[in-house]
């Protein structure tokens, strides 16, 4: 037990020092919900919905936005680890790997997580969506979807980390894998929208399966990447 | 280490061009269907590529896992050369299921589940190849066998996913429940050209490994030299 909480508390202090490192720099969050903005603005450009349109576009939106967006913060996960050698420093410590992909992956899915916080909001705003009772059911997919979202993101983060051209690459890879993902994210945020047909739970359970195989999976396969 | 199977891959060549050949006459000559007419002769390409893409992934993640397990290099090679042979297979797939749909559905493209899977699968296959020539060598073997371990994981799950999203394809002949639903004269090309193809993955798989590994030898006697060069200037 004391072991348990002593890798829990490893992985907090490896996420904590993530993102306040990032908030104080005001490096990857701030550039991330300007991003968000930004794919709003563009969508509202170049479709032009109606109020009723733009009820039936908002959960695709939302996703693409926060698949987008999230591609941003997950090209500086290891950005800090890149230099001196934080990387060889971190793996030094007394943790097992999958430790550390907790920690990593913390620090990823709080960053997200406060991006979406703003991001939702302002789209009903910006849309003229009148959904502000169902906010916490939507909140509620949100989460679902990127508990794997990130695990799966930061795991491919690590993989990428000294590839070239990482970026496009990361996106080549993530977009495909998480495909079940944004299919159904959008369902359900549709279904709990009320655009969408009635039903959420066979989407909210697609969620529950997707995020079950990448948390397993995810500081599996990290411990293989990160080996010497 | 696979120069050494040369004699087995003359052989898997030339039984794969008479099985081609008997295959595809088999298919030109067989009856109109019912209902598709002779386009029905596409699927005699169509559906063996398809498996043959299909069975490429699986060949690439149990080479992935010898990767992992054994640290092999002849399995990082073969890995290798199943990515670039399925991502072939994929590639046919599509192309052919395009030119039937068109007289078939009327349009080229239907988002469908098996269409959406399989472009799905041949996007990983190209992530992979990606991965592999933006990565060190030294650093490549494991991070693809990884990659491609998580597309086995991920696949079924895309698959289950798109099919819930939406379905519109015929469903599958070769389904265990419904039994086999086709006619005898137009099955046994379908049969002969999903050997064929069999053995053409393999052939491919092999020829394709034969020119990695001599390319890596290529480039590990060009980095020998160089690091001699050097030497010969500093001493």
């Amino acid at each position: 037990m004391t072991e348990l909480m002593r890798y829990l508390r490893g992985a907090y202090r490896i996420a904590w020092k993530d993102v306040v490192g990032d908030l104080r720099r005001r490096a990857t969050l701030s550039s991330m919900i300007f991003f968000a903005v930004s794919v709003l603005v563009v969508f509202q450009m170049a479709f032009e919905p109606t109020r009723q349109e733009a009820l039936r576009l908002l959960p695709g939106l939302l996703w693409i936005t926060v698949l987008f967006t999230s591609l941003v913060g997950l090209g500086r996960v290891f950005q800090a680890e890149e230099e001196d050698g934080a990387l060889e420093g971190l793996l030094l410590s007394p943790m097992p790997r999958g430790v550390l992909f907790l920690g990593k992956w913390w620090g990823n899915l709080l960053l997200t997580l406060l991006v979406e916080l703003c991001l939702v909001p302002l789209m009903l705003v910006l849309f003229n969506v009148d959904a502000w009772m169902r906010l916490h059911l939507v909140f509620g997919v949100l989460l679902l979807g990127t508990l794997g979202l990130t695990a799966l993101g930061v795991l491919l983060a690590a993989m990428t980390q000294t590839a070239r051209s990482r970026e496009t690459l990361l996106a080549l890879l993530l977009l495909p894998l998480v495909a079940p993902l944004l299919v159904a994210g959008v369902q359900a945020t549709g279904a709990v929208l009320g655009s969408h047909g009635p039903d959420a739970t066979p989407w909210v359970r697609l969620l529950l399966v997707f995020d079950g195989v990448y948390l397993v999976m995810a500081p599996w396969a990290f411990g293989w990447l990160v080996e010497e | 280490m696979l120069a050494r199977w040369g004699k087995i891959e003359i052989w898997l060549g030339a039984v794969t061009l008479i099985l081609l050949g008997a295959g595809l006459w088999l298919a030109m000559t067989a009856p109109a269907d019912f209902q598709q007419g002779y386009s029905v002769r596409i699927l005699y390409v169509h559906v063996p590529s398809a498996k043959m893409a299909l069975l490429s992934y699986l060949f690439l993640t149990g080479c992935s896992i010898v990767v992992l397990w054994k640290k092999s290099e002849t399995a990082d090679v073969l890995a290798q050369a199943s990515v670039s042979v399925g991502a072939a297979f994929s590639v046919v797939t599509l192309a052919s299921g395009a030119i039937w749909g068109k007289p078939m559905w009327g349009v080229w493209w239907a988002w469908d589940a098996r269409l959406t899977s399989m472009l799905v699968l041949l996007i990983i296959y190209v992530g992979l190849m990606g991965l592999r020539s933006a990565l060190d060598p030294g650093k490549a073997a494991k991070a693809t066998a990884v990659m491609a371990i998580i597309g086995a994981v991920d696949l079924p799950i895309i698959h289950y996913s798109v099919t819930m999203w939406r379905t519109l394809h015929q469903p599958a002949s070769f389904s265990k429940t419904a039994g086999i639903s086709i006619a005898g004269p137009l099955l046994i090309p379908l049969v002969v050209m999903a050997v064929a193809f069999i053995c053409l993955g393999a052939y491919m798989v092999l020829v394709k490994a034969r020119a990695i590994e001599y390319e890596r030898r290529i480039e590990a006697l060009e980095l020998a030299e160089e690091m001699g060069h050097e030497e010969m200037h500093h001493g």
